[in-house]
């Protein structure tokens, strides 16, 4: 029976499990993923010593490809997670609500239930949204370092043609970031 | 000789005295340095000094010679100023860091220099007019590690750690 039970609340939890993310994490992945994208900016403008005023319609062009290329990459870690994150603390959180509302003699079984999915999905969502931007942000940043130093080398901001550099380097970092999302993990 | 004929000869013996180089009297000098620091850009180490020089008795028209480690050389004068240029060149093994000082004679201490330099009395003993002392920090070839490849560690290293973390999550065992 308490097995029966697991799989109807997994029903639950996987129904609110969808791709589609709400308005307040939209906002939180487009403006950290803004951030990231616009960090490579300041790269190019003090360290590879690229004109911010001539480059502003190419830094700007290409920070709102990257953009929505590292908030899709976001959306897609975090709805790997949450699942994982999920299972993993689902105990814990029930054993947790089960002792606050333990005494409240009012509260049907279902209520109780129902309370311990919605704090397991909130949980499970909080931290599955904060490890995305953590996971991505390093991947990415580091992608960039890695791209623009090294195998873009030759192609210096410093010598004609000025941008490739930096559209191979944030280009290339946004779109394999958002490949890597899409991979499915290894159970 | 009539008595104004004594006056003409006596001024014209004094004159020379009046109008000759007079030793510029407790010079105030006003150096700028400049030495070479990076090794990876320049062959030699360059030892750059310009300054400004005033005599306190008032003389203009000084010649300066220069001596650093037993090389003299004149010191360049910047046109219509008081304001002179040396720049000593060497190998940066033979200039490694540290303080150095460069003496200023003018044509008659010059002139006791070569002479001391030339029957092998010690150079050192021969009053300079003044000496600007320069302080090399030394030439390097900069860092061992270049900065974008500590900066690719760390980033690889915050990467490794997030991406530990999240085997760990996705990881079966609860």
């Amino acid at each position: 029976m308490a097995g029966k039970k697991l799989t109807r609340e997994e029903e639950l939890l996987l129904e609110d499990f969808s791709r589609n993310v709400s308005t307040k994490s939209n906002a939180l992945f487009y403006g950290n993923a803004f951030i990231i994208s616009a960090i490579p900016i300041w790269l190019f403008w003090r360290i590879h010593q690229m004109e911010p005023l001539e480059s502003a319609i190419l830094f700007g062009i290409v920070t709102v490809i990257s953009t929505w290329l590292v908030a899709y990459a976001y959306r897609n870690v975090k709805f790997f997670l949450k699942h994982k994150i999920a299972l993993k603390r689902g105990e814990a959180v029930s054993r947790e609500v089960m002792k606050k509302v333990a005494d409240d003699k009012k509260m049907s079984k279902q209520e109780k239930e129902e309370r311990i999915l919605w704090k397991k999905n909130e949980v499970a969502d909080y931290e599955a949204t904060t490890f995305s931007i953590f996971y991505n942000n390093a991947l990415y940043l580091m992608l960039v370092i890695i791209i623009s130093f090294y195998l873009l080398r030759s192609f210096s901001p410093m010598v004609y043609p000025f941008c490739c550099n930096y559209i191979g380097s944030v280009g290339s970092a946004g779109g394999l970031l958002a490949l890597f999302s899409t991979s499915t993990p290894k159970n | 000789m009539s008595w104004w004929e004594v006056c003409i000869v006596a001024v014209f013996a004094v004159l020379p005295i009046l109008i000759a180089g007079d030793t510029c009297l407790s010079p105030s000098v006003k150096p700028k340095v400049y030495t070479t620091t990076d090794a990876s850009v320049a062959v030699n180490t360059v030892i750059v000094i310009e300054f400004s020089v005033t005599c306190k008795n008032g003389i203009k028209d000084l010649n300066l010679y220069a001596e650093l480690n037993g090389h003299a050389i004149p010191a360049s004068k910047i046109k219509d100023s008081n304001s002179f240029q040396v720049s000593f060149s060497s190998l940066h093994k033979d200039t490694p860091a540290g303080n150095y000082e460069v003496r200023f004679f003018d044509e008659e201490g010059y002139s006791a220099l070569r002479k001391a330099q030339r029957s092998g009395d010690n150079a050192k003993s021969v009053a300079s007019l003044f000496a600007v002392p320069v302080t090399h920090p030394g030439a390097s070839h900069g860092i061992l590690v270049q900065t974008e490849f500590v900066a690719a560690v760390v980033a690889t290293l915050v990467w490794y750690i997030a991406h530990s973390a999240r085997g760990k999550l996705q990881s079966n065992n609860h």
